[in-house]
């Protein structure tokens, strides 16, 4: 199995404030691998760093074996690495059309028609604003957008953030998907059950360092650990109840 | 009523370069985040550039070729001065564009001498199109054609190429753009290009109806400035319906009281400021 992502001791400040205390992770060809922590543990501010949106001070990241460490976003968008952000980051006042028109022209399997066609509810919504779509439908439009880079590597930030259960299944079946059809995936998730559930490997981070790795099944195993170190909350088991 | 209607059009014609104007820089302070003070000097250049080719390519050729030779050395100027201030404090290419354009005012001065030039523009355009409005010439026509068409030819690229749909959605959120693969440099730097291309465009317009002095630009910045807020900062549109409201009204003040034309253009703004602070079109995303 090779390393898609290899990320060694990570430290990112925001200012002054210090926030990754030496960070390290890696992804596999062909897995979903989950990071997750209580909120305010680092998982957003660790997406930042490999994405290249706040580079760490220190570290290594290697993407696809090659080193990217203090490259911008673009260059590492454009190696194959979609990034879906917290909150979606739709662009709302341009149409869903526009939207999908934004990213950067790449060759592959995903194009305009064949994204339209994995979710038939965008095209429908073509010409709304960004803005005007249901929570559900944006997510779904964040995942297009970055499914249009032909990415080989996801990452994704709290996917099933404020959406009712069922439409949190259909985001991470797409996930799963994604993941079979070769493409590596790294999950943040504030709802730890849902996370581990689909995950290969998982990831916990506390206060800027990661404080636990293992396989996903075995994370889950332990009850009371999920509960304490991912903060998972009642919300979550309402979600298992249903689904 | 004769004189009337003669000032609303030489209002509106100044409205067309506070219009250009102000288009450009809505579009530099959008994407590139920068209040841009030597806009007003890059008009004048274009003039100026118009004014040196005119005898070699005419002035038609001129007027082709100095918009786009301005928009370069605009696309130099943010590469070389502009760059470097992304993402500090504002004050710094406040000041940067402050010096650039006295910088440049010397420049001009120095290269085409501090006393006023003439432009003249091709006898084609230079007469009256009727014996009655004896001021609608030729040339003022195609002026307000040949901005309205710079315009709208601005709104389509914006609107129907991916170049800029990418510099609208910079607009709301550079970071997000640049996630998807978007080199947000070169988008930075051609949306500058382009805002600075429609200050070359303005300055050999401006210079066939008032002539080339080096503070041409300085003096048309002010307004402009003005027509973006009375538009509605963040609006493309509502800063060029704005740059036309105010020279219109004050075409229309010079009528009844030319002391007070200069003033009304302030009035209007304060009084935007009060009425609606947002501006006319304001708060609703570009061209929206
Ligand atoms: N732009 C910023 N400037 C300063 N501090 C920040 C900034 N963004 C985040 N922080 C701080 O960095 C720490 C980690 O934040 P981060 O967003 O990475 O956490 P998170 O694990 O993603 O949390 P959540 O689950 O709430 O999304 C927090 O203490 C937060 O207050
Ligand atoms: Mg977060």
């Amino acid at each position: 199995m090779s390393a898609v992502l290899v990320a060694e001791d990570l430290q990112t400040y925001y200012g002054k404030s210090h926030i990754l205390h030496g960070v390290s992770l890696t992804v596999n060809e062909g897995e979903i691998v989950t990071l997750l922590g209580r909120n305010g543990a680092g998982k957003t501010t660790t997406l930042r760093s490999l994405m290249g949106l706040t580079p760490p001070k220190q570290g290594r990241i290697q993407i696809f074996g090659q080193d990217v460490t203090g490259w911008p976003a673009y260059k590492i968008a454009r190696l194959g690495v979609g990034y879906v952000p917290e909150g979606r980051k739709i662009f709302g006042h341009l149409t869903v059309h526009d939207n999908l028109r934004v990213p950067a022209l790449t060759k592959g399997r995903w194009t305009l028609e064949t994204i339209y066609k994995l979710f038939p509810r965008l095209d429908e919504r073509r010409s709304s604003k960004g803005g005007q779509l249901s929570g559900g439908e944006q997510e779904m439009l964040a995942i297009a957008r970055a499914l249009l880079l032909n990415p080989r590597f996801l990452i994704l930030d709290e996917p099933s953030q404020g959406l009712a259960p069922v439409i949190v299944e259909d985001v991470m079946n797409t996930i799963r998907t994604m993941r079979d059809e070769g493409i590596a995936v790294l999950l943040v998730e504030q709802n730890a059950w849902l996370a581990l559930r689909n995950a290969d490997r998982a990831y916990v981070l506390g206060d800027g360092s990661i404080v636990h790795e293992g396989p996903a099944a075995e994370l889950a195993a332990d009850e009371k650990r999920v509960k304490a170190l991912a903060g998972a909350s009642l919300e979550t088991s309402a979600i298992d109840a249903v689904t | 009523m004769e004189l009337l209607l003669f000032n609303i059009f030489n209002g509106l014609i100044i409205g067309m370069f506070y219009a250009l104007m102000a288009l450009g820089l809505s579009l530099i302070l959008g994407l590139n985040g920068i209040i841009n003070f030597s806009h007003g000097a890059f008009l004048a250049l274009g003039g100026y550039i118009a004014y040196s080719l005119t005898p070699v390519i005419g002035f038609w050729g001129a007027l082709i070729v100095s918009p786009f030779a301005v928009g370069l050395i605009g696309l130099l100027a943010e590469r070389v001065l502009i760059r470097p201030l992304y993402g500090r404090d504002p004050l710094f290419s406040l000041l940067l564009t402050f010096g650039l354009a006295m910088i440049m005012q010397d420049l001009i001065r120095t290269f085409w001498g501090a006393t006023g030039l003439p432009f003249t523009i091709p006898d084609t355009l230079s007469h009256p199109l009727s014996q009655v409005y004896f001021f609608v010439t030729g040339y003022r026509v195609f002026l307000v054609v040949l901005s309205l068409f710079a315009t709208a030819s601005l709104f389509a690229l914006l609107r129907f190429t991916r170049v800029g749909v990418r510099i609208r959605a910079g607009n709301a959120d550079l970071e997000t753009v640049s996630a998807l693969g978007i080199n947000i440099y070169r988008l930075r730097a051609i949306n500058f290009a382009v805002g600075i291309l429609f200050a070359g465009l303005a300055g050999v317009l401006a210079a066939g109806r008032l002539g080339l002095t080096p503070t041409m630009g300085a003096s048309l910045l002010m307004p402009s400035f003005v027509a973006i807020i009375v538009g509605g900062v963040g609006s493309l549109l509502g800063s060029m319906l704005g740059g036309i409201i105010i020279g219109v009204a004050a075409g229309i003040v010079t009528t009844y009281y030319p002391a007070a034309s200069d003033v009304v253009i302030y009035l209007i703004m304060a009084v935007v400021l009060v009425v609606r602070p947002r501006g006319l079109l304001g708060q609703e995303g570009l061209l929206e």
